[in-house]
């Protein structure tokens, strides 16, 4: 704090302390913030406006301010509160699965294997495809009829248009596509561990299990935090890969909060109040993860 | 909160480049006038193959003969046409000729996003399609006047397509478009079709709402009852006729399959071609897969709809419009009127084994043939009528979120008929008040 409070007392000059923002500044500034406040800010407060009016789709229709509204039918929105229960449970399986597995992968990639930069690089392949691409694909593994899944156990599923295995089928294609951005952060992670803490422990006659334990995980806990709650936001954000899966359905059974916003404007045509259900998903997915990251800093303390 | 931000910002970005693309691609004001051709683009949703040879056919006749309107084919998809025009209208961007069906028109009327066509359809084609037919595509314009949307031009009705060995020996009559099955004789010759591991009927529910409100109309079911320019749900005795029907010869009579019920229309055809279902009722566009698929010397029939109190249909019709906002209306009302004349809605209807609503078209020999079923689709084309739930605003949202699980539980046994009404009802009314507001 202090060391932030001496900087402009220590530059040269000493002159009287001048604005962030005043003459010269703001103007080099402007080419940066330009486009940030025309693409980013602009579109965002744009949309948070939206929550609070009634706007619709249409040439002929007149928008007004409707203050909380909204926000007041949102909470009696039984298919709200379901698509949100179907969010959560697909953010956290997700984020959950996603690493444990690669936690799994990152530690294997970390040994001293034979041929461990091609495997490495293999492990990194999913994150070069698009998930409409992966979306595609994953679509012909669980075809009912031409599907690599029904091919292989010899079944008679229709994964995706089944009420109870369809979310579940999605969970599985959502932890593939999002394994290696995780594993590549963990095993990065892995990386930074000081051998001297492993001979340390070995000394003390530890074994595998109590290294992992002792050493790697608590070594490993800011990178653990900070790649599980960005992979918390994107997942319970993901829109495209469920779009293409199963357009939210059967019977909207993996209808996410995105798609159930995607639904309200673009198929229902109620933008403010899919605007809304953003702003709301928004505050929510800030809590979640508020609360995440307080109980582990007190934890770490 | 991002994405829909995302998605105004392109919207943004699309409108800009469309006021400079108009700009520029005109060469001066008054292009049209200095000889440059006009420009139409043409969103069309054809699908087969057939069908698509047959609409570009028409396309490339037309511009070969309009040297001064040139019609850009555009391929588009019906499992996303109405999200990709709502984009498309509000960046005020859209394709001049769109092609789509009467249930999304009522919905893009009432926006405004698409023009009314009263009193500017060439008398020829007025007259060559009946007024049942206009009445689909005839909706509210959102305030208080009524207007015609688009040009309806290809009709479905519900047939039964059966097995005709495992009929005549069960020696059935067989019903004709003068004499069909009322929906009880059908129910018996279900039961003896029904042997062991095999089956009487399949009902291929994955869609089922628009099944079952177009079959409700035979028992004068309508679902929907305005009133003082407000719309509710109702699911009374006549309503609930067909449901009953249907879900008695899934667990009374057992002469339907349970398994079926998850497919699609298409999905039963496997075990339709190996006897395992004797009858599927279908819309008469699966007679292309049949006909095509079908191992060698298997025979089989279209049999006429069933009959209720009467054999009337919901009708749903594909159908052209012209968006409010395309800079050269005139040439695409022209464009359309030659697309469906009468030779033209011909040679479409048959690319799409659907049934034409020209009257001149429905006289083509090629659609009044025996073979395929031609003769019995053709003639049930006169039992159509406007469905209602057409004119209802908020069926898109009432259909998705409420009737299709709610229908899917009924079929599948897990709730009562009375439930079944009661979440139509309940939950539907709900749905539509969004909309009267």
């Amino acid at each position: 704090m202090t060391a932030v409070a001496e900087r402009p007392y220590g530059r040269a000059g000493g002159g009287p302390r001048r604005g962030p923002l005043s003459g010269s500044g703001l103007t080099l500034l402007l080419p940066a913030l330009v486009p940030v406040l025309l693409f980013s800010v602009g579109p965002l407060v744009y949309g948070i406006l939206l929550a609070f009016t009634d706007a619709r789709s249409g040439r002929n229709t007149e928008t007004s301010f409707v203050g909380l509204a909204n926000f007041v039918e949102l909470l009696s929105d039984g298919d709200f509160w379901e698509s949100f229960r179907i969010g959560m449970v697909w953010g956290l399986s997700v984020t959950v699965l996603q690493f444990l597995a690669s936690l799994g992968l990152a530690l294997l990639l970390n040994q001293d294997l034979r041929l461990r930069g091609v495997a490495r690089v293999l492990a990194v392949v999913p994150w070069a495809m698009p998930p409409v691409v992966v979306g595609l694909m994953w679509r012909l593994v669980y075809h009912p009829d031409a599907g690599l899944l029904n091919g292989l156990f010899g079944s008679d599923v229709d994964w995706l248009h089944d009420f109870s295995l369809a979310l579940p089928a999605v969970i599985v294609v959502g932890v593939w596509t999002g394994m290696p951005q995780t594993t590549v952060v963990l095993l990065a992670g892995l990386q930074n561990v000081p051998r001297e803490l492993y001979e340390a422990v070995s000394v003390d006659g530890a074994g595998a299990w109590r290294r992992f334990w002792n050493v790697t995980l608590p070594q490993l806990r800011p990178v653990i935090v900070a790649i599980t709650s960005l992979d918390f936001v994107w997942n319970i954000n993901q829109f495209s890969l469920v779009y293409v899966l199963t357009q939210g359905g059967p019977g909207g059974r993996t209808r996410l909060p995105m798609l159930f916003a995607y639904e309200e404007a673009f198929r229902y045509g109620f933008f403010g109040y899919a605007a809304t259900l953003g702003v709301a998903i928004t505050i929510v997915v800030l809590a979640v993860l508020g609360l995440y990251l307080w109980r582990q800093a007190q934890e770490g303390n | 909160m991002k994405r829909l931000g995302a998605a105004l910002a392109v919207a943004a970005v699309a409108l800009t480049a469309a006021a400079c693309g108009s700009g520029g691609g005109d060469g001066g004001d008054g292009g049209g006038a200095s000889g440059e051709p006009v420009k139409l683009r043409f969103l069309s949703l054809a699908w087969q193959k057939e069908s698509i040879e047959a609409n570009k056919q028409i396309v490339a006749d037309w511009n070969t003969a309009n040297p001064n309107i040139q019609v850009e084919y555009v391929q588009g998809s019906w499992d996303n046409v109405n999200d990709q025009l709502v984009t498309s209208f509000e960046a005020g961007d859209p394709p001049d000729v769109i092609h789509d069906d009467s249930p999304a028109l009522s919905s893009f009327a009432s926006r405004g996003f698409l023009l009314d066509l009263t009193g500017k359809v060439p008398a020829d084609l007025q007259n060559d399609i009946p007024q049942a037919a206009w009445d689909t595509v005839t909706f509210s314009d959102g305030k208080s006047g009524q207007g015609v949307y688009g040009v309806p031009f290809l009709q479905e009705s519900q047939v039964l397509i059966a097995n005709k060995k495992l009929l005549d020996d069960t020696g059935v009559r067989m019903p004709t478009p003068d004499s069909p099955w009322t929906w009880d004789e059908f129910a018996d010759v279900s039961k003896k079709l029904t042997k062991k591991g095999a089956y009487g009927v399949a009902w291929p529910m994955k869609s089922p709402v628009n099944k079952v409100l177009n079959l409700a109309l035979n028992f004068g079911g309508t679902f929907f009852d305005t009133k003082d320019g407000k719309t509710t749900v109702k699911v009374g005795p006549q309503e609930r006729e067909v449901l009953q029907r249907i879900h008695d010869q899934l667990y009374a009579d057992k002469s339907a399959d349970p398994a079926a019920l998850g497919m699609g229309t298409a999905d039963p055809l496997p075990g339709f071609f190996a006897g395992k279902y004797a009858i599927v009722p279908a819309g008469v566009y699966l007679r292309q897969q049949v006909a095509e698929q079908a191992p060698g010397g298997f025979e089989w029939v279209t049999l006429p709809p069933l009959k209720g109190q009467t054999s009337q249909q919901g009708a749903v019709s594909q159908t052209l419009s012209v968006a409010a906002d395309s800079k050269h209306p005139d040439e695409a009302l022209k464009f359309i009127a030659y697309f469906l004349n009468g030779p033209n809605q011909a040679k479409l209807a048959k690319g799409d084994w659907l049934l034409p609503t020209s009257t001149s078209a429905a006289k083509d020999p090629a659609l009044t043939t025996e073979e395929n079923g031609w003769d019995v689709a053709t003639a049930s084309a006169k039992d159509l009528v406007v469905a209602p739930f057409l004119k209802v605003n908020g069926f898109d949202e009432w259909k998705s979120k409420v009737a299709t699980p709610a229908m899917q539980e009924y079929f599948a046994d897990k709730i009562s008929l009375d439930e079944l009404a009661t979440r139509l009802v309940e939950e539907g009314n709900k749905v539509l008040e969004r909309y009267s507001r």
